[in-house]
């Protein structure tokens, strides 16, 4: 087991946005998180990654670094790819005296080839496709050697053509390092070509666990609903 | 039918009320965050230690590039009050006594109060702007993710900078007030620089150079980390940036003159 998440909750002044929830991702698997916008998706990934806290329950992690591959990248800016990819390796403080210059330069090229783009160290953010700030992004996740791995909708704002390539790295990904993957997606393709099983929320709750073939089967309301994507439903979007 | 409740909700009287409330919890709020940044980056400095090389590059973007701007705005102050109290300390004979009004007027509140104010305006909106973008783009999210500390990566080299490089360039900017304000009382009531500069000297003591440098440490620090705590907090997107940005630079400016007025009380009565 590598994260079990046990009756999770969590509520933003009033209002109760993960509402009791628990399930488990093991090393090598990959989870889809799947549900309409405001169903609480990225904020189960906030709250197993620590960034925000939670109110009640227990999310139980094996030891080792959780890594996130955020919306829009969220590459830094103002540093170029490699210092980018080198970030956690240069700064932190267990790390920092671990690597010189030369062996930073060494992983750093070993992650850029394993996402596929070699070469780029000196480019900026600015100067790359949505699809390879993806790719750098999943880059510096890795460099850590985690193992868990949290993507917020990894194939948001991309291209057909992109979207596939960065599922394969996913898929990928999971055969390399054998972490325990966490996908949150809307995306029907990201679903059935990466993930082991899927769970559904809304409203806070897990409305559907299963695999993706039996998402596609559509045997309850909620799955029905989901995928043919209709306004008719037990879910009812909210304004 | 309204009961009672219901109308005094509707009310102008509460809304004012219940504005000024809001108001009051925003200002409390706002400097337990001030606080607990201050706090947390103090205890990032002793558990990290202080990344040296941003920290000079930070302190190159302090002082580098504000210094034009902060000698254009205090070098100007001074030549506008010399040339309006020369002309009458010259009709009333007063004119050996310019030079040191001028050194005085500088050093203790010009040159770092003007100073002050265009660091607020170069280098506290842009720390404001920066925090907050790298908020609103997840990039201070990644920082954390990343196992990296966000508040020690990013507020440390910003506050020392500022704590380091204001003292610096209120020197500069003094001796650069100074100068002007003897060019500007030649020029305006014709004052020889000789009398102007032999009286510099004579009102100012050690008292206030050292009052001078700490006041400027003070401000450097207090502008870094209130424009750091804004950003930080931002929310949203472009108008969230937008107003941390107003938020760094209004708090900025009032807690500067409230040092300023502290210091005054506490060594100039």
């Amino acid at each position: 087991m590598s994260i079990e998440v046990k009756n999770l909750v969590k509520s933003f002044e009033d209002k109760v946005i993960i509402n009791d929830i628990s399930f488990k991702v093991n090393d090598g698997e990959i989870l889809a998180i799947v549900g309409f916008s405001g169903s609480g998706k990225s904020t189960v990934l906030k709250l197993i990654s620590g960034l925000i806290p939670y109110d009640n329950g227990e999310i139980i992690t094996s030891e080792g670094d959780i890594a996130m591959v955020f919306q829009y990248s969220a590459l830094f800016d103002s540093l170029n790819v490699f210092e980018n990819i080198s970030f956690a390796l240069r700064e932190r403080k267990e790390l920092r005296k671990l690597y010189n210059e030369e062996q930073l330069h060494e992983i750093v090229a070993q992650k850029l080839e394993l996402v596929g783009l070699q070469g780029i160290e000196n480019k900026f953010p600015s100067e790359l496709s949505g699809g390879m700030q993806k790719r750098v992004s999943f880059a510096r996740a890795i460099v850590t050697q985690p193992n868990t791995i949290l993507y917020d909708e990894p194939t948001a704002g991309l291209d057909p053509m992109s979207s596939t390539l960065i599922e394969d790295y996913i898929v990928r990904l999971k055969h390399e390092i054998n972490a325990a993957s966490i996908v949150v997606t809307h995306q029907m393709s990201t679903i059935t070509r990466t993930a082991d099983r899927v769970i559904m929320l809304y409203d806070g709750k897990i409305v559907f666990e299963g695999t993706p073939d039996e998402l596609l089967k559509q045997d309850t309301p909620y799955t029905k609903q989901f995928v043919t994507a209709s306004l008719e439903g037990p879910m009812q979007m909210k304004a | 039918m309204f009961t009672i409740a219901q109308y005094w909700k509707k009310s102008a009287t509460y809304k004012v009320f219940s504005s000024l409330g809001l108001e009051t919890k925003h200002f409390i709020s706002t400097i337990g965050q001030i606080a607990q940044m201050g706090l947390r980056m103090t205890k990032r400095i002793f558990i990290d230690g202080v990344q040296f090389r941003e920290l000079f590059v930070q302190c190159e973007r302090f002082g580098i590039s504000s210094l034009p701007i902060t000698l254009s705005i205090v070098g100007m102050t001074s030549i506008i009050v010399s040339s309006q109290v020369a002309n009458e300390m010259v009709k009333q004979g007063g004119s050996g006594l310019i030079g040191m009004l001028m050194t005085i007027l500088t050093v203790r509140e010009v040159g770092v109060i003007m100073s002050g104010f265009a660091i607020i305006s170069m280098i506290g909106s842009s720390l404001a702007s920066e925090l907050a973008t790298m908020r609103v783009t997840e990039q201070i999210d990644a920082i954390d993710v990343l196992g990296v500390d966000s508040v020690g990566h990013l507020f440390t080299p910003r506050v020392l900078s500022g704590i380091i490089m204001m003292p610096v360039i209120v020197i500069i900017a003094s001796v650069f007030g100074v100068i002007l304000g003897g060019v500007a009382s030649n020029i305006f009531s014709g004052l020889s620089y000789r009398a102007y500069f032999t009286s510099v000297w004579l009102g100012l003591y050690m008292k206030d150079l050292w009052v001078c440098l700490t006041k400027a440490a003070v401000f450097g620090g207090t502008i870094a980390l209130i424009s750091c705590t804004c950003g930080y907090f931002a929310k949203g997107g472009a108008k969230g940036v937008g107003l941390a940005t107003t938020k760094a630079v209004v708090w900025s400016f009032i807690s500067i003159v409230i040092w300023d007025m502290i210091f005054a009380m506490l060594f100039f009565f």
